[in-house]
């Protein structure tokens, strides 16, 4: 069983700063406006527990996700509460917030484009910090052996169905669970989003980091 | 940890954990991969919901309300002691969940070939309800999205909701 212990706990919190680092700048970029990601605890927590992560278990979430390929498995999920991510989209289409009202196409494929600008910004940074026992490359970018993600795929969920999926497979070795949360603020107030960035490693990776993170150090 | 709420005798039961509720009590939970397994003692208008994650405790004893070998047998023997009896010939069955959004395992190098945890979850409630001679009245399962699922231990009714608005019942 992978249990961190509290050295390998804040080694993979250096090294997810980064990687909220990177998705901060990307993301800023990509809306016009300052948007900073603030990572959340590094702990491994019970199932229940977990699966509460984005409320109560019966809220309707709109989440991208993408699959993580290389050195690492497992999921980066972006997650909006419905009005916010339909924000999101009038934000992008420069249009008064509110006028979006529910999930179309296009509105899908802006949820989808800010996923994969905040999860290939956040992937290279973390690809360029991880132990190099882990074999990871320097660059998010899709070849064998390197950190790369797969393809966002939009879904609108139950909260609770969401994360039983993306925890399943760390659920199969272990009774806590690793999910690391991200929170989006927004300009220099501060002012919280409510979206949620999540990354859920899967148990071989779990069980892989654990072990670089004791032999290697976060650079 | 089964939760109840006041203000509708609704008994939520979260993941890995099983409850029992009698008339005018109604339990529910939220599935995605896990299966819920609802019994039901029509004539006692008394049942049970467990919220299977996994098909098979390897001989795990913790969390007893995780795995579908363990969670079935702890439900019934919960259920007979509300019933002051013998659940033998008494319960029905109806099953929901076991679906499969997203493939997990098989995207790191480090990861063995992915597996369907929905599909085996629903073959190990099938196959021990079989084993314990309970008849499947309804089920609702596999797929790709989750279900909201509402259980009436006074009709039996499961009711289920999917994240589109959609409601049926089994």
């Amino acid at each position: 069983m992978t249990i961190l212990t509290e050295v390998q706990r804040r080694l993979l919190r250096t090294i997810l700063e980064r990687g909220a680092e990177g998705a901060s700048q990307a993301l800023s970029r990509w809306l016009g406006e300052e948007v900073r990601l603030v990572l959340g605890e590094v702990e491994q927590i019970e199932l229940e527990e977990a699966a509460e992560a984005l409320g109560p278990p019966e809220s309707l979430v709109a989440a991208c996700r993408m699959g993580l390929v290389g050195p690492i498995g497992g999921s980066l999920l972006l997650c909006f509460e419905d009005h916010a991510g339909l924000a999101l989209v009038d934000l992008l289409l420069h249009q008064p917030v509110g006028t979006t009202t529910e999930w179309g196409e296009v509105e899908q494929s802006a949820a989808m484009e800010t996923t994969n600008i905040v999860g290939c910004a956040y992937l290279n940074a973390l690809a360029s910090h991880l132990p190099s026992s882990l074999g990871a490359g320097s660059s998010a970018m899709s070849t064998a052996g390197e950190l790369a993600p797969t393809p966002p795929v939009f879904f609108h969920e139950f909260a609770g169905s969401l994360l039983q999926f993306a925890l399943m497979d760390q659920a199969q070795e272990l009774d806590r669970v690793l999910l690391v949360r991200t929170n989006f603020e927004l300009g220099g107030d501060g002012a919280g989003l409510d979206w949620t960035l999540l990354f859920v490693p899967d148990a071989p990776s779990l069980a892989a980091m654990a072990s670089a993170l004791t032999d290697g150090n976060a650079s | 940890m089964a939760q109840e709420s006041d203000a509708s005798n609704v008994v939520s039961v979260a993941i890995g954990r099983w409850a029992v509720a009698a008339s005018p009590s109604r339990l529910r939970t939220l599935l995605g991969s896990c299966v819920g397994v609802v019994l039901h003692d029509r004539a006692a208008k008394l049942g049970g919901l467990a919220h299977v994650v996994l098909p098979d405790s390897r001989g795990a004893v913790e969390h007893p309300g995780k795995y579908a070998d363990t969670a079935i047998p702890a439900l019934i023997a919960e259920l007979e002691q509300a019933m002051r009896g013998k659940a033998a010939g008494r319960l029905v069955a109806k099953l929901a969940g076991g679906a499969s959004m997203f493939q997990v395992g098989a995207t790191s190098t480090t990861a063995p070939a992915a597996k369907n945890i929905g599909r085996m979850n629903q073959e190990a409630v099938e196959a021990i309800l079989a084993s314990l001679r309970i008849p499947i009245l309804g089920r609702d399962l596999g797929g790709d999205g989750g279900r909201n699922l509402m259980f009436d231990p006074a009709s039996g009714r499961v009711q289920i909701r999917s994240p589109g608005g959609g409601e049926r019942e089994i």
